[in-house]
């Protein structure tokens, strides 16, 4: 049986952590998690994804047991897809998309990310380096999209000498701080690379 | 992205909204350049969210400078009303 504890965890790190145990585990999965967002958050993850949720008030949270009819059975039903394993990731090193005028460039960037949220098919990690960490520092108008994204299991990870550089590693405001050997290990085993 | 009574202003051109927004953010209004729902058609397919409590400022702002757009819609649960046909 897996157990996941995720109390005391601010969002998406919920999120995530049950991704990640939802990609590895076998059967179900019980996770103990809080009240509010957190429940929210994952049960609309689990059951966007396929699996069925069953949950229940404890004292201090939810206890929510996972299964995966829909995503099990259907990968053990039919012969797995002849794609290679490893997540899909988007590598966004610049706030602005495109070569042309600065302002236009930020605008599509912007666009861009939030149009991310009426996709159905979402990367597993967004990378963030160079001037593509100050989307996700205080101050810019896709924070609130990238830690929507995060609400939905995208890791929103931030390049942290990036960040030192702009001076902004004080007020990230959306998903995680990362190292260039996080990046270059998650790039090399990725099943396919998205870059902007 | 939009909550339930925001209104969504629809442009005719990327120029125009872009200048609206520069515009709205001079006045330190709360306003957010957002890709247009699909449900609502808009050739540069980009929109300007703002909320209830801003709506005098920001329409008078955009009304002085010429810049009116050309539809405004509000968030009424899972659709979009247009305003001055329903409101």
């Amino acid at each position: 049986m897996n157990k996941l504890d995720v109390r005391g965890m601010a969002c998406p790190l919920p999120v995530v952590q049950v991704k990640r145990a939802l990609e590895s585990a076998q059967g179900e999965l019980h996770v103990l998690l809080d009240d509010g967002a957190p429940r929210e958050n994952v049960k609309r993850f689990a059951q966007g994804r396929g699996y069925q949720v069953h949950e229940e008030q404890l004292e201090d949270g939810f206890a929510f047991t996972i299964t995966g009819p829909g995503a099990t059975a259907a990968r053990e039903a039919t012969p797995a897809p002849a794609v290679a394993a490893g997540p899909t990731v988007m590598l966004i090193g610049s706030d602005r998309m495109g070569d042309g005028p600065e302002e236009l460039g930020r605008l599509l960037m912007k666009n861009f990310i939030m149009t991310l949220l009426d996709m159905s098919e979402l990367p597993d990690r967004i990378f963030f380096v160079n001037t593509g960490v100050l989307l996700a520092a205080e101050g810019s108008e896709v924070v609130e999209t990238l830690n929507e994204l995060g609400n939905r299991g995208v890791e929103v990870l931030s390049c942290g000498i990036c960040l030192d550089f702009f001076k902004k590693k004080e007020t990230l405001a959306a998903g995680g701080v990362t190292n260039m050997f996080t990046i270059a290990e998650t790039m090399l085993a990725a099943r396919s690379v998205v870059r902007l | 992205m939009i909550k339930d009574g925001d209104f969504v202003a629809i442009f005719n051109s990327i120029h125009r909204v872009m200048e609206a927004e520069r515009l709205l953010k001079d006045k330190q209004l709360k306003i957010l350049l957002i890709p247009a729902p699909r449900a609502l058609a808009a050739d540069c397919g980009l929109a300007i969210r703002y909320a209830e409590d801003v709506r005098g400022e920001v329409e008078e702002a955009l009304a002085a400078a010429g810049l009116l757009p050309r539809e405004l819609y509000r968030k009424n649960g899972d659709s979009f009303v247009k305003i001055g046909e329903d409101e």
